[in-house]
């Protein structure tokens, strides 16, 4: 029956099976075709619509969807976006190219071991345990390494409900049975065992803690023991014990958080939350995210009040009964979440854990009896395991909408064996057994996988690990709404550096297809107002230090404006405008360091000049460009370049981007690749100060400067001047000196930078520009009231013999025999003296 | 046509007339030359003769300096104004001199409104040349011209005399935009504001445009037409310039216009003091609202007649965009025209154009008023193809997109503004221009007037002075600025100062200086010094 309802779809579906633009259908499971072709049918016409908007109800259409296509299948469909695929391009996953948000790596992390009695996750010590009869093996799971070599400590043989190591590593906690719990003392050897009544309680579980009152935690029918383990004495000593029934419960590690069902439906809970004694505060990972909360951790342990969850009753007089496998506590941008699912009204309920209360905070639908829940870089993703698909959601802001279209997780790096039609005749060799195997153990949303905190699964059947990686990439190109990507990917602390090269880049990209104005500030808007909140919280700087040395940081930190000013000094005397001394032997100085910095780094160096002026894009030139850039801020920095670009990711824990960032590969690489007229540009720079001016954050002149640049060029002398005249462009030395450039062109521009050399109290630089433009006689009367003594004479008397008036080159000449003493036994004197009676006799003759 | 008053005007006190010299060569066709005369009601004759006599100067004194003809005669009874519009087209102002206080004005203020009509009219026709060479008969330009300067020479009536700018508006500069100073961050706002007016009308090709990259074939076409949209804006706050993203010329005909017709002041059309530039205490308002036609069944009158008239039928419309109480609020904040077609060419009756002289370019013109600001949009006519519907569209987007911005900008210009006396600093009556960027600022109106006649009259007669050393030195070397500086001791004995410097003009009156002229210069510098960023310090 149901399989002619999708015949009759896919044959109405099926005309529509043709190509979508650029986007690739390919179907790869025969005998499900037509099925196939339905579901991705279905997907490949609503994906775009999703993607756009991510909006819920195109997603519900595309649920619909789903929801015919019973049988599901490891369909890596549609190719959508060719600057996402030509970056996974080498990799050749399964998939070929699939569209997913979420991807594991091959390899796995394989974790069989021979007479396995199982696989056991430590989430207190991120270790994985596979205990044998005598032997217990453990790997260590943060970071994943996939090559990690296990460590093994031998035990007894017996039954095994749950074994636990101790958090400082040196005890050994097996649960042998629902009444017995052995301890190993692992450099004794020394064994104990714990034994409770039998006739009226029973252990459920334990877990260590790090409570400053006790060290481990029982859990029984009757309520939490709250013990000490002393290897000394060998025993366990009790310190509280909290009387409740209870059914099951649920502990995180991340969480400290201990959550006992009870009651008939098993739906009233009360929490538990054992707090470290010396919590830092404002650290990272502080539960709740709310200091306040350190002031009851001299207690130990929190009582969390009692809540119940909602359930929907199938029918009136039915009551479901809430299993553990339901409830799912995570922890989400220092935040405690419980997940609750809810199968009847297929909704997964959110509460969020307060110190004193617990609020109900909205329902995501799901789409799938079973769910399981992970979290990767504080995205919630849900995984929608019998429609096999992973829907994200960023839990941060208020909506509940998803992040992202609901798609396949995508297997990375593993070439299937045997297809030969994508060209792949390397694995050919390979015999057909280990393909069968090797392929059962690629698929996807097994029986045997379990979801583990936070973000790995374990493959039980097979003994393999992954961990699922966040897809930045895919996720900040299904998207359009620029702003909201930003946010996102703002908020991403485990891939820092790739988020923020793809801020930049988004940034750089909507600015270049000229998006609404509108749009482009609330992206600046984003992108400031993160920055202003790394700078305050201090994180932004904790990302330098750890990028590089304390020392050296500071400097950093300082070293921007430096920077600019040798920019533009360089860039001034390269234009010529000013052949005077002071600049130049500022360029010579500027040159000199550049010079240095080139014979420091030995690879592939490029000069700041030749790379600012590159205008090709992609990601070599990207990363080609991180090098002048960080050669400019400071000479101690070493350059970035492609192979470090990677290993750098762990060291930058926040995606904030400077102003200066902003201006190197934003604005400065946007005017390159726009050209034509650059009105678009200066709004959105206007944009960009007004964010920054709302956050108080200080703009270097560089980027004044290329507005400057970017007026002058379209000949908007007028709107340039009402910049400067507002101090929207804050006045500098560089961006008087921009102004005198482009007044080359527009008197009263340089007329206004003059004007600016003289209100920032610059005024030798004054002196000198009112001289080159004629008006010596002002310079010399200024300089004699300011006392200016820098400037050489001969500078005045040049200009004055220019003038070819005899009158006020012997003005001047009179003026320096004056007022500076013993000028009249210099050369200059001789020869404007010289000069001047030349010029009277030649008049008198006349 | 509308304005009954004109005739009413005494023929005698001021004759204003424009004239082309390279019509009516031939004897006997002398009236020909003339384009427009005022008094209209002066015999044929006497306008004969005035341009006669015109001409004549204008020949003899060709003769001595080819370039420069003469600027202005002055008679025993009569002071004859020239200004050369346009190549042989000229506006002759002659003025009746008189013994009366009243009769002392300076000669560059009289040129300024024959340029600045000049200007307006331009900026609404076009040049008067081109409309000649479309029309050789000249009653195409001699019915604009008429309806035109009449409206404008309206502003000056008062009574039944012209009432020409005097001694009294010595510390006034026309032809200059009056700013509105902000703080760093309110210009920010600003510019973020315009920025949302300007990129309206792109973001609304832009998105189509998006739609339309699927369209393949389209998409080359709307980058062009997107590449090339350059929208302007003008916000006004009260009768001070805002915002501004036009050059500067045409900056200031707009503003000039604005605060005529289209500010809150004009529209409410109850002329109040502080205003800087027309009318000031003494203009009365005549007439108000007699000539308003408010229904729109006028308007539907003029389509009809429009219909029915075939271009090439003198039964035209002229628009007349000086006409008084041309322009009202309507509902949704935008401001309304009752009236507006131009000849032939334009389909649309409702929108108004405008030319703008430095980038030739035909604008439409939407204005919208929130409470005492004004913002003047521009939008290329060239990019927009049916008038009918893409200017609602254009009103929509900015009505959702930038409404919101206003409010807060109203709200923050309000907040930070000082009042009509904003610009009073006590003790100083003062006039600084800026010539490079054509703007001005003066002591407030009411302010100005506390000031004893003798300080005006020699206020003006510096300015005089300085007028002619400016137009001396700009025959010498066109870009050499030089500074001047000239300190002037009045019967009264106050201390009337211009100091000119690189461009920048400062005139002042300090009446309670009665010290030294050392006291005089250093109340100067301190007033260069706090308001003008040190600009006059001498030394």
């Amino acid at each position: 029956m149901s399989q002619l309802r999708h015949q009759g779809l896919a044959n109405k579906l099926g005309g529509k099976l043709v190509k979508l633009g650029s986007e690739r259908l390919e179907l790869q499971h025969e005998p499900n075709r037509a099925m196939a072709k339905n579901y991705g049918s279905c997907v490949a016409s609503k994906i775009p619509e999703v993607e756009r908007d991510m909006c819920l109800k195109e997603f519900c259409a595309l649920k619909n969807c789903m929801n015919n296509v019973d049988s599901v299948l490891s369909v890596g469909l549609i190719d959508m976006d060719p600057r996402a695929s030509s970056s996974r391009a080498s990799i050749g996953s399964s998939g070929s190219g699939a569209l997913s948000h979420v991807y594991i790596q091959y390899p796995p992390m394989r974790c069989s071991i021979p007479g396995s009695k199982g696989v056991f996750y430590d989430d207190g010590n991120k270790l994985l345990l596979s205990p044998t009869s005598d032997q217990v093996f453990s790997w260590k799971v943060a970071p994943f390494d996939p090559h990690a070599e296990p460590t093994s400590d031998s035990i007894s043989d017996g039954p095994m409900l749950s074994i636990r190591y101790s958090l400082d590593a040196k005890f050994l906690a097996v649960q042998r049975s629902s009444h017995e719990i052995q301890f190993w003392n692992k450099e004794t050897g020394r064994t104990f065992s714990h034994k409770c009544r039998p006739e009226s309680e029973s252990i459920l579980g334990f877990f260590w803690t790090d409570c400053p009152t006790c060290n481990i935690v029982l859990v029984k029918t009757s309520g939490l023991d709250l013990s000490i383990y002393d290897s000394e004495s060998q025993s366990l000593r009790l310190v509280e014990s909290k009387r409740i029934n209870v059914n099951w419960y649920i502990y995180t590690h991340e969480s400290r958080l201990v959550l006992l069902a009870s009651g008939m439906q098993c739906k009233s809970f009360t929490g538990f939350q054992g707090l470290p004694n010396p919590l830092p505060l404002g650290a990272p990972g502080v539960p709740y995210g709310e200091p306040s909360i350190c002031l009851l951790s001299s207690a130990g342990i929190v009582r969390l009040p009692k809540f119940e969850m909602l359930m929907a009753k199938s029918e009136a007089n039915s009551k479901p009964v809430l299993a553990a496998e339901d409830i799912h506590v995570i922890t989400v941008y220092g935040r405690i979440y419980c997940l609750q699912v809810d199968r009847t009204a297929m909704l997964l309920h959110c509460y969020r854990f307060y110190r004193d209360a617990v609020v109900q905070q909205g329902s995501l639908p799901i789409y799938s009896s079973k769910v399981a829940v992970s979290v990767v870089d504080n995205v919630l993703l849900v995984h929608q395991v019998d429609a096999k698909v992973v829907i994200l959601y960023d839990l941060f802001a208020d909506s509940r909408a998803p992040i992202s279209a609901p798609l396949p997780l995508l297997l990375r790096g593993y070439r299937r064996a045997g297809m030969g039609s994508f060209g792949l005749t390397s694995k050919d060799d390979e015999s057909s057994g280990s393909k069968q195997t090797s392929d059962h153990e690629m698929t996807l949303y097994k029986d045997g996988w379990a979801f583990l905190i936070p973000d790995l699964i374990c493959d039980t059947t097979d003994g393999l690990l992954w961990k699922i990686h966040l897809d930045l990439d895919a996720i900040s190109a299904s998207s359009s709404d620029v702003p909201t990507v930003l946010e996102f990917l703002q908020r991403r602390k485990l891939e820092a550096n790739k988020a923020k090269r793809l801020c930049l880049a988004l940034a750089r990209t909507m600015i270049v297809e000229r998006r609404p104005v509108n749009i482009v500030s609330r992206a600046m808007d984003v992108l400031i107002t993160s920055y202003s909140h790394a700078i305050k919280t201090g994180s932004y700087f904790k990302g330098m230090k750890a990028e590089k040395s304390p020392a050296s940081c500071t400097q950093r930190i300082h070293c921007p404006k430096s920077a600019a000013e040798d920019f533009t000094h360089t860039g001034d005397s390269r234009g010529g405008v000013l052949k005077i001394d002071s600049a130049s032997e500022i360029s010579n100085e500027s040159h000199r360091r550049y010079s240095m910095l080139s014979d420091s780094d030995s690879e592939g160096n490029v000069g700041p000049s030749s790379a600012c002026r590159k205008g090709i894009m992609g990601t070599e030139t990207f990363v080609a460009k991180v090098q002048p850039s960080s050669q400019l801020s400071g000479p101690t920095h070493v350059p970035l370049d492609v192979d470090k670009a990677e290993t750098e990711d762990s060291h930058v824990t926040t995606a904030a981007i400077s102003p200066d960032e902003i201006y190197l590969f934003v604005f400065a690489q946007a005017d390159e690749e726009m050209g034509g007229d650059p009105s678009y540009l200066v709004a959105v720079m206007v944009e960009f100060l007004r964010s920054a001016n709302l956050e108080r954050i200080r703009i270097y002149p560089n980027v004044y400067v290329l507005m400057i640049k970017l007026l002058a060029r379209s000949d908007r002398f007028a709107e340039l001047g009402l910049f400067v005249i507002d101090k929207i462009i804050e006045p500098s030395k560089e961006v008087a000196y921009q102004l005198l450039l482009a007044g080359r062109r527009h008197f009263p521009t340089r007329k206004l930078g003059i004007d600016m050399l003289r209100q920032l109290h610059l005024h030798h630089d004054y002196i000198l520009s009112l001289c080159q433009d004629g008006y010596y006689l002002e310079a010399l009367r200024y300089a004699r009231k300011l006392k200016v003594v820098t400037i050489r004479p001969s500078l005045f008397l040049e200009s004055a013999c220019a003038s070819n008036d005899s009158q006020r080159l012997a003005t001047v000449l009179r003026f320096f025999a004056d007022f500076i003493p013993g000028f009249r036994s210099t050369s200059d004197h001789a020869t404007y003296c010289h000069i001047l009676s030349q010029m009277n006799s030649s008049s008198l003759s006349a | 046509m509308g304005l009954s008053s004109a005739a009413t005007i005494p023929s005698d006190a001021v004759k204003l007339c424009v004239f082309d010299r390279t019509r009516g060569q031939r004897e006997g066709e002398e009236v020909e030359k003339i384009l427009f005369f005022h008094p209209p009601e002066l015999p044929l004759g006497d306008q004969l003769s005035v341009v006669g006599l015109s001409e004549g100067l204008i020949t003899f004194t060709r003769i001595f300096s080819p370039d420069a003809a003469c600027e202005v005669i002055e008679a025993e009874r009569h002071s004859h104004v020239f200004y050369q519009a346009e190549p042989d087209i000229w506006m002759v102002m002659v003025v009746e001199r008189n013994r009366e206080l009243e009769a002392i004005w300076r000669i560059e203020a009289l040129r300024s409104i024959l340029k600045e009509v000049h200007s307006l009219f331009i900026m609404f026709f076009g040049s008067i040349r081109t409309m000649l060479g479309k029309e050789s008969s000249g009653s195409v330009v001699r019915s604009h011209l008429y309806s035109f300067i009449t409206d404008y020479l309206f502003d000056f009536s008062s009574g039944k005399k012209l009432q020409l700018p005097t001694f009294r508006d010595s510390l006034k500069e026309r032809g200059t935009v009056q700013m509105l100073t902000v703080g760093r961050e309110a210009a920010v706002e600003i510019q973020n504001n315009k920025n949302s007016y300007v990129f309206l009308y792109c973001s609304i090709l832009n998105s189509s445009g998006r739609l339309c990259l699927r369209l393949k074939s389209l998409v080359r076409v709307l980058e062009s037409c997107a590449g090339s949209v350059r929208c302007h804006s003008l916000i006004l706050f009260h009768d001070l310039l805002v915002s501004t993203s036009l050059y500067p010329d045409d900056t200031v005909n707009l503003y000039t216009y604005a605060t005529m017709r289209m500010s809150p002041r004009a529209l409410s059309s109850s002329s109040r003091s502080w205003s800087y530039l027309y009318r000031g205490s003494t203009a009365a308002h005549l007439t108000t609202g007699s000539v308003l036609p408010t229904s729109s069944s006028s308007s539907e009158h003029i389509h009809r007649s429009r219909d029915t008239s075939p271009s090439g039928d003198d039964r035209y419309v002229i628009v007349r965009p000086l006409q008084q109480d041309k322009w009202s609020k309507g509902k949704d904040g935008f401001l309304v025209t009752e009236r507006w077609s131009s000849d032939a060419q334009t389909l649309n009756s409702s929108i108004p154009t405008i030319w703008l002289k430095q980038t030739e370019e035909m604008m439409y013109l939407c204005a919208h008023q929130h409470k005492n600001v004004t913002i003047i949009l521009l939008i290329p006519v060239t990019s927009i193809n049916s008038v009918e519907r893409d200017i609602p569209i254009v009103k929509q987007q900015f009505l959702e997109n930038a409404s919101l911005k206003i409010l807060k900008l109203e709200e923050k210009l309000s907040k930070g503004w000082g009042g009509e006396n904003a610009y009073h600093v006590s003790g100083y009556r003062y006039l600084l221009v800026d010539g490079d960027r054509n703007v001005s600022r003066a002591s407030p109106a009411a302010k100005v007037t506390t000031l004893a006649k003798e300080s005006l009259v020699a206020m003006c007669k510096l300015r005089e002075e300085v007028d002619l050393e400016k137009s001396i030195m700009k025959l010498d070397d066109e870009r050499c600025e030089k500074d001047l500086e000239v300190c002037i001791r009045a019967k009264n004995n106050a201390w009337v100062i211009a100091r000119a410097m690189r461009g920048k003009e400062l005139y002042m009156v300090l009446e309670k200086a009665n010290e030294t002229l050392l006291y005089a210069s250093e109340a100067m510098d301190k007033f260069s010094n706090r308001y003008c960023n040190g600009a006059f310090s001498l030394d």
